[in-house]
């Protein structure tokens, strides 16, 4: 087996940058369905969009520590090429990151957009331009729901990207198929409503709402499903492909990420939160009333959720470098 | 003169030659300052069969100096290029280490250089080809089994041997075109 050459650095990054992608993407949704002219779920939106930048920032600069050269990172803003996903990726990571800032500056209340600003030393606070000042003192909150439109295409783009990042090497035959983008995508989207499922939980100022549990399992339920079925024609294709993708495949198949991949991603991952989140939901969809909520059952469901999208990643980064042409 | 065309360079192995001394990875090292521990070249060695009833090839490797490299594509800050003459190179200055080409390389040519975490690999010795010379593997190897030239001269040694003898080239499903050639 081959030395892999991208490790955990990269499978953190993965994640958190689909954690955030997910996590703007909920947070989008909820303030763009609208009850009354007014988000219909603010406080999922108002946590989404307070949480969104963070770990995609962090994930950034682990990538840079990854580098051989962490302070040559700028060569990678000062050209453009259009055929290597690394270099689309990070300028579109850039601008999603700063369309997050944005969106969660739009969130904040006046008194803690003030707050955050007298955070900034008065020598260089009275430095800033005026102009400056009272474009930040710019009640931005009416424009929540346009950042959140523009923010679609981005998060679903970053979604995207960190499954092309390896979907396109066609030298890995584990990964060079177009299922694996669209597993990313959906796992990356169904780690953020997980992440806002036990955010919410755990506020204790505002309790959630029985309809916020609803959105949020219904969503996750279709997200989980979604993922499933990309995730068995993957193997199906896979199974029936060429001799070099059966070979990646045994990896997971029989090989050293079977048991990772099955128990782990599979079983813990996808399908118990799944079944959970269907048990929880069942009388809704019965027609026997609300759905449950029980707190036990609705985190563990959402850390399994969390895990699982973690454990995809681990397997896709360390199978797909062990898979090749011999 | 004759007319002039672009160069093609490319190598061909008579493999069954090949008796793995490895005196071609020890002059690329030496030529090259490879770091410990990482090659530019190898020698792949397969057995079959029990003995009495043994076989063994041996079979050189470096990179292929692909037609279509995934190296050159995926890299993003273009310092993986190929140039006119179809030599693969690495800018050392403008590489950020992302390591990237390493994974999209089908045939492992390339590594990740521990002194100046940079990625290097085999450069077909521009350096001296540039003057007329021969790359430093070729010069050494005790049994010729490598022969390097411009596939787009005629009379070159390597275009004739390829006109004239069957030959294969590694793993062509990898798309990438590469331009080791193997006798058979
Ligand atoms: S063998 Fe690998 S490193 Fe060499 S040109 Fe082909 S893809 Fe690039
Ligand atoms: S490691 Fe260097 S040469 Fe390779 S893709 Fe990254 S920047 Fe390009």
């Amino acid at each position: 087996m081959r030395e892999p050459v991208w490790e955990y650095l990269i499978v953190n990054y993965l994640f958190l940058g689909g954690l955030s992608a997910g996590l703007f993407f909920v947070s989008a949704l909820a303030t763009w369905l609208q009850e009354e002219g007014r988000p219909a779920f603010p406080h999922i939106a108002r946590w989404g969009a307070l949480l969104a930048p963070w770990p995609v920032s962090l994930g950034s600069f682990l990538l840079i520590f990854d580098l051989g050269k962490p302070f040559r990172f700028w060569k990678l803003f000062f050209t453009f090429h259009w055929q290597s996903p690394m270099s689309i990726g990070s300028w579109l990571l850039v601008i999603f990151t700063m369309l997050t800032m944005a969106y969660l500056w739009a969130w904040l209340e006046p008194e803690e957009r003030t707050r955050l600003l007298n955070f900034i030393p008065t020598k260089v606070r009275q430095r800033i331009p005026v102009k400056v000042v009272k474009w930040l003192e710019h009640d931005l909150s009416f424009w929540r729901r346009e950042l959140a439109m523009a923010g679609f295409p981005l998060a679903v783009s970053v979604g995207i990207y960190t499954g092309v990042l390896l979907g396109a090497v066609q030298a890995r035959p584990f990964w060079n198929t177009n299922l694996v983008a669209q597993m990313f995508l959906f796992s990356a989207l169904s780690t953020g409503t997980a992440t806002l499922i036990l955010v919410r939980l755990f506020d204790k100022k505002q309790p959630v709402a029985l309809a916020e549990m609803r959105f949020l399992y219904t969503l996750d339920i279709c997200l989980i499903l979604i993922e499933f079925f990309i995730v068995l024609p993957y193997l199906i294709h896979g199974k029936l492909s060429v001799l070099a993708v059966q070979d990646a495949l045994a990896q997971v198949l029989g090989g050293p990420f079977t048991f990772t991949f099955w128990v782990l991603f599979l079983g813990c991952g996808l399908l118990t939160p799944l079944l959970i989140e269907l048990y929880e939901f069942k009388p809704v969809l019965l027609g026997q009333g609300p759905l449950h909520i029980n707190p036990r059952w609705a985190i563990t469901a959402a850390g399994l959720v969390i895990l699982g999208g973690y454990v995809l990643r681990y397997v896709f980064v360390f199978a797909g470098q062990a898979s090749g042409f011999r | 003169m004759a007319q002039k065309t672009k160069k093609r360079y490319a190598m061909v192995l008579d493999s069954r030659k090949c008796i793995d001394c490895k005196a071609c990875i020890v002059a690329c090292k030496a030529e090259n300052d490879v770091p410990l521990g990482v090659f530019r070249n190898r020698i792949i060695v397969e057995k079959a069969g029990e003995y009495p009833k043994l076989r063994m090839s041996f079979d050189p490797e470096q990179c292929h100096h692909c037609e279509n490299p995934s190296c050159v594509r995926v890299c993003p800050t273009g310092a993986s290029y190929q140039r006119e003459d179809g030599i693969v190179l690495v800018k050392y200055d403008d590489c950020i280490g992302c390591k990237y080409c390493i994974i999209a390389c089908p045939y492992d040519a390339r590594y990740h250089n521990p002194e100046t975490h940079t990625v290097g690999k085999c450069t077909f010795c521009a350096h001296r080809v540039d003057h007329g010379e021969l790359p430093a593997c070729v010069e050494t190897c005790p049994s010729k089994v490598r022969v390097f030239g411009d596939l787009n001269d005629p009379k070159s040694e390597l275009h004739q041997l390829l006109a004239s003898r069957r030959h294969q080239v590694m793993n062509p499903q990898t798309g990438n075109g590469p331009q080791l050639y193997y006798l058979l």
